[in-house]
């Protein structure tokens, strides 16, 4: 055989093999990743789509009216118009309206939304009482296909309607066994809450201790130990982490299921996170910076509190709202302590019982009622929105406040 | 000293509550430091001190050999290997999904990216990390699962399938990551030297890239691993919280993570057998979890050294 | 005239500056990192109002020298030092003597410019706010930027961040904030390496015009630098300082072989 440089070896068999090889998998790189970004859209759509479904609802005498988009603007006047079709007079009406504890009552009993569709036709309110008996509820293709055949089959007092899970007040209501009147008030307020906690506790751990292995720590084997432990400890899964504070704080310490002993055990979780975060700041910062400062004659501390850490802090706060959307999408070791429990009212204190987003969506997702499925969706829409807002501003913080050396 | 005298009052004399305050600040700052030793260790004491207990109750071969995991029926049983089991299947599931396309990922983050589109690539995996497990639980339980149910013939509604392909996606950012720094840590003159004699960019990345940062991959694999069997909410809502000793993934089963989330939502008192179970359930995910962390931070120490 | 012959570590003197003159007199100073020695016995007085040079190769202990007489070598882990600093009547490195004090009082500009990232005011008054001065700050920080010539370039934005000035402006800003406090003695390690030669022009002349008011001690590997701007230059090689006088002497009739090499470019 002919050894040499030739155009007809460039193009024997084995050489074309090679090529197209070469060439199919410069394209299948790419494929990994389109999967992963179609995942993402698919699941974003998937969840927006169940936050949408169609109702067939057996009224009540109560509620059942629907007004058109043209007769009110808001909610308050659906219920004026409400309450003067139940038949009250107006200055009844009026006295009800001006009393915010009646308000509040006929807003437990009652939803008022702006419907995309029903039976008597598009874009109307309409007032749906929590005593209203839900007949059936379908994903919105199903449903939509069906209409007609629906709407033929309606008995007497009931009604069709496309119904929007997540509307204006699902976030001012509370939660309930009953899915159209469940809403994520109280969760939201033990999110902030938690997080709150969370984060006054674990940033001074965890920026200290990132202080500390920075600018104090000798080169020896306890320092090493201690990063060691700390690179271990973020490896620990989360829900390993709900033991310890089942243990240690809902148990051992008394705290029972509280917002405190949430918030000790999710500090412990989020710590290593603000830890490494904070350390890497830190050292991006030059050495010459601090020689500076030593030389106009700062001590250790004054150099660290005065021109080290104000340097950092746009790093630190990235790293701090990172970790902090970490700790809202945490469910799992909050699970075993406490926040599984039915948490009617909005916490008052640290002492108080508490729910958080991620958890009413687990009980939501759990609970054995297709409905449930939907305003499981509908709080899956606010918590990533909650996140991509947090996101957003992490990337500004980043952007706007990084200190180019 | 003759100076010592003159020194006693002077501007530039020692004052010793400034240097005890910076002395204090250093002190404190330790402190705070040991606060994440201190955690490691009562995750350590609470875990296998409540084991101990449960195994001078429980003989350690029902732990390991009995066939059910039952500690709430009235004949209770303890045997591990059914919630190993499904652990195995969820985690099994997600790696077959995660490793290719994690390494792929890094791959074309490496080697055929340009600096925009690895940025954006990025992007998207830091969105991945981003998604709350209890989101991606959700999906695949109303979402992956009726499409599969109507491709696989018996398959439940909680099943280990459908779970082990979400997490495969949860997991993958953790693949790629560290995959790709150890295939970017790879010598640009390696790499030279292979096309120097005639390979094609494919051959140069499976026989010389692969290789050169197999540690790094191993490593990368490790870790997911490691997320994986940690991860809890997708088996919990997708994969099933029924203990099963079996590797049919069409059936429902357990994890060790979603049998504690299953325990933990009923009601076990302190000091109870069914409670020290949970605690030993836990023990046993700490000790799997922690080992692949530690062996792949073995592996990637070595590497590290090779290279620099 | 008093001469010495340099034999080992003994330093050629032609007349040296005498102690009333000086601002800073360094005593039989040896320096070690861990086991090296960095200098040997070197004993040196630096001058008031007057700027001396230090020159020599890299590495031949001309910026540990320089860091000595403000006490930054404490910062380095295991460094370890015998002989006298004195300074305004007092031996800087006396046990009872607080180093942080020491730094408050002697100057000291770096090599490359190391603004904080800060507003050019906050850099300026930071070594005012130190000693705790809270009045009259910005009366302080206009008149240093003045004797730095920063002042008409930047006095409409003194609020912004010092990082945004150019190199040259840098480094006269870090000088202004280096005798914002009027630190009688003032040391630059090797100021200019990182700047062009314009910037470099701008730091000179700013510097003959600062001896009026302070002492200043130059590390330079740039001989020209040395020869422009020095009243007096030091020689060092290899930790040893090796020959010391007026710069004209040194540069005209070095007496030890080694500055003559140096100072012809035959090494260094």
């Amino acid at each position: 055989m002919q050894r040499g440089l030739s155009l007809e070896s460039s193009k024997s068999p084995e050489n074309l093999r090679r090529d197209r090889i070469n060439r199919v998998f410069a394209r299948a790189v790419i494929v990994p990743t389109v999967l992963a970004l179609a995942l993402i859209a698919v699941l974003i759509l998937d969840t927006i789509y169940d936050t949408v479904s169609v109702q067939v609802v057996e009224v009540t005498e109560t509620s059942g009216k629907s007004f058109p988009l043209g007769q009110a603007w808001n909610a308050e006047q659906v219920i004026r118009l409400e309450l003067l079709a139940q038949g009250l007079p107006e200055e009844e009406v009026n006295r009800l309206m001006a009393d915010p504890e009646e308000m509040r009552i006929f807003g437990l009993r009652n939803r008022v939304e702006l419907m995309w569709a029903t039976q008597d036709g598009p874009l109307r309110w309409v007032v749906s009482s929590i005593d209203d008996e839900r007949v059936s509820n379908y994903s919105l293709l199903e449903g939509l296909r069906r209409w007609n055949e629906l709407k033929a089959g309606l008995q007497e007092n009931q009604q069709l309607r496309l119904n929007p899970w997540l509307d204006q007040s699902f976030l001012s209501r509370d939660p309930s066994r009953n899915p159209i009147s469940a809403g994520l008030r109280v969760a939201l307020f033990g999110t902030l809450w938690l997080l709150t906690m969370t984060l006054l506790l674990s940033v001074p751990i965890g920026v200290g201790t990132a202080i500390y292995l920075e600018e104090y720590a000798p080169k020896n084997a306890l320092t090493r130990f201690i990063e060691v432990n700390l690179r271990n400890l973020a490896g620990v899964p989360s829900i390993v982490f709900g033991l310890l504070g089942l243990a240690v704080f809902v148990r051992g310490m008394n705290l029972g299921p509280t917002l405190a002993a949430a918030a000790l055990t999710m500090a412990l979780l989020i710590m290593p996170t603000i830890t490494i975060a904070a350390r890497e700041a830190l050292r991006a910062v030059p050495d010459s910076v601090r020689l500076a400062a030593y030389a106009l004659g700062a001590t250790k501390w004054q150099t660290i509190s005065k021109v080290v850490i104000p340097a950092t802090i746009p790093g630190i706060a990235t790293g701090v709202i990172l970790a902090a959307a970490r700790a809202i999408g945490e469910a799992a070791p909050l699970l075993l302590v406490g926040a599984a429990a039915y948490v009617a009212f909005v916490p008052r204190g640290p002492m108080s019982e508490y729910t958080v987003l991620p958890v009413q969506i687990y009980l939501w997702i759990s609970a054995n009622l297709s409905e449930f499925a939907n305003t499981a969706a509908a709080g899956i829409i606010v918590l990533l929105l909650t996140l991509a807002g947090l996101y957003a501003l992490a990337f500004w913080v980043r952007r706007r406040f990084r200190v180019e050396w | 000293m003759s100076t010592s005298s003159q020194n006693a009052n002077s501007w530039a004399k020692k004052q010793p509550g400034k240097s005890l305050s910076e002395r204090l600040i250093g002190t404190g700052l330790f402190i705070l430091a040991t606060i994440s030793v201190l955690t490691t260790a009562a995750v350590i004491v609470v875990l296998f001190s409540e084991s101990f207990q449960f195994f001078r109750q429980v003989p350690l071969t029902e732990f390991l050999f009995a066939p059910e995991w039952t500690p709430l029926f009235a004949d209770p049983r303890y045997g591990i290997g059914a919630l190993l089991a499904g652990t195995f299947l969820f985690t099994g599931i997600g790696l077959i999904v995660a490793i290719p396309l994690g390494l792929m990922t890094a791959v074309y983050l490496s080697e055929y990216a340009p600096f925009e589109q690895s940025v954006r690539v990025k992007g998207i995996m830091e969105l991945l990390e981003g998604v709350p497990t209890v989101v991606f639980g959700y999906f695949a339980l109303l979402f992956v699962t009726p499409i599969l149910q109507s491709l696989i013939p018996g398959l439940n509604l909680f099943n280990p399938i459908s779970a082990g392909l979400v997490l495969g996606f949860a997991i993958l950012p953790y693949i790629s990551n560290v995959a790709s720094d150890a295939m970017m840590a790879v010598p640009r003159s390696l790499r030279e030297a292979a096309y120097a004699l005639g390979a094609t960019k494919f051959e140069v990345v499976t026989r010389v890239v692969f290789p050169a940062a197999i540690s790094g991959i191993v490593a990368a694999i490790l870790l997911a691993t490691s997320r994986a069997v940690g991860e809890t909410m997708i088996a919990a809502i997708a994969a099933g919280q029924r203990p099963l000793l079996t590797l049919d993934p069409r059936e429902t089963i357990a994890t060790m993570t979603s049998y504690i989330v299953q325990a933990a939502t009923g009601d076990q008192p302190a000091g109870s057998l069914a409670s020290r179970a949970l605690f030993s359930v836990g023990a046993t995910l700490f000790v799997f979890t922690l080992t692949f962390n530690i062996l792949a931070q073995r592996v990637v120490e070595r590497y590290r050294e090779r290279y620099e | 005239m008093i001469q010495e012959i340099a034999i080992g570590h003994q330093t050629v003197r032609r007349e040296p500056v005498p102690a009333e003159e000086a601002v800073v007199q360094v005593q039989n100073l040896s320096l070690f990192y861990g086991k090296h020695q960095a200098l040997y016995d070197v004993s040196i007085n630096f001058p008031r109002n007057k700027i001396t040079a230090i020159i020599g190769p890299s590495g031949c202990g001309k910026s540990t020298l320089l860091r000595s007489l403000n006490r930054m070598n404490d910062l380095v882990p295991g460094v370890r030092l015998q002989g006298k600093v004195i300074y305004e009547g007092i031996d800087i490195y006396d046990p009872q003597v607080d180093p942080v004090e020491v730094r408050r009082h002697i100057g000291m500009v770096f090599q490359k410019p190391n603004p904080f990232p800060k507003s050019i005011f906050e850099n300026v008054a930071f070594g005012l706010r130190l000693q705790g001065q809270k009045e009259g700050l910005e009366q302080a920080v206009k008149q240093a930027l003045e004797r730095a010539a920063l002042y008409e370039e930047v006095k409409d934005k003194l609020g912004e961040v010092a990082l945004r000035l150019s190199g040259g402006q840098q480094q006269r800003l870090c000088i202004a904030r280096a005798i914002a406090t009027e630190p009688p003695l003032l040391l630059l390690d090797e100021p200019t390496s990182a700047l062009d030669p314009i910037a470099t022009e701008r730091i000179e002349e700013l510097l003959l015009e600062l001896k009026k008011r302070f002492s200043l001690v130059i590390v330079t590997h740039n001989m020209q630098q040395a020869a422009r701007i020095a009243d007096r230059t030091a020689f060092m090689h290899l930790g040893v300082l090796i020959e010391e006088g007026p710069t004209n002497e040194i540069f005209t009739v070095p007496r030890d072989p080694r500055t003559e090499a140096y100072v012809t470019g035959r090494f260094g």
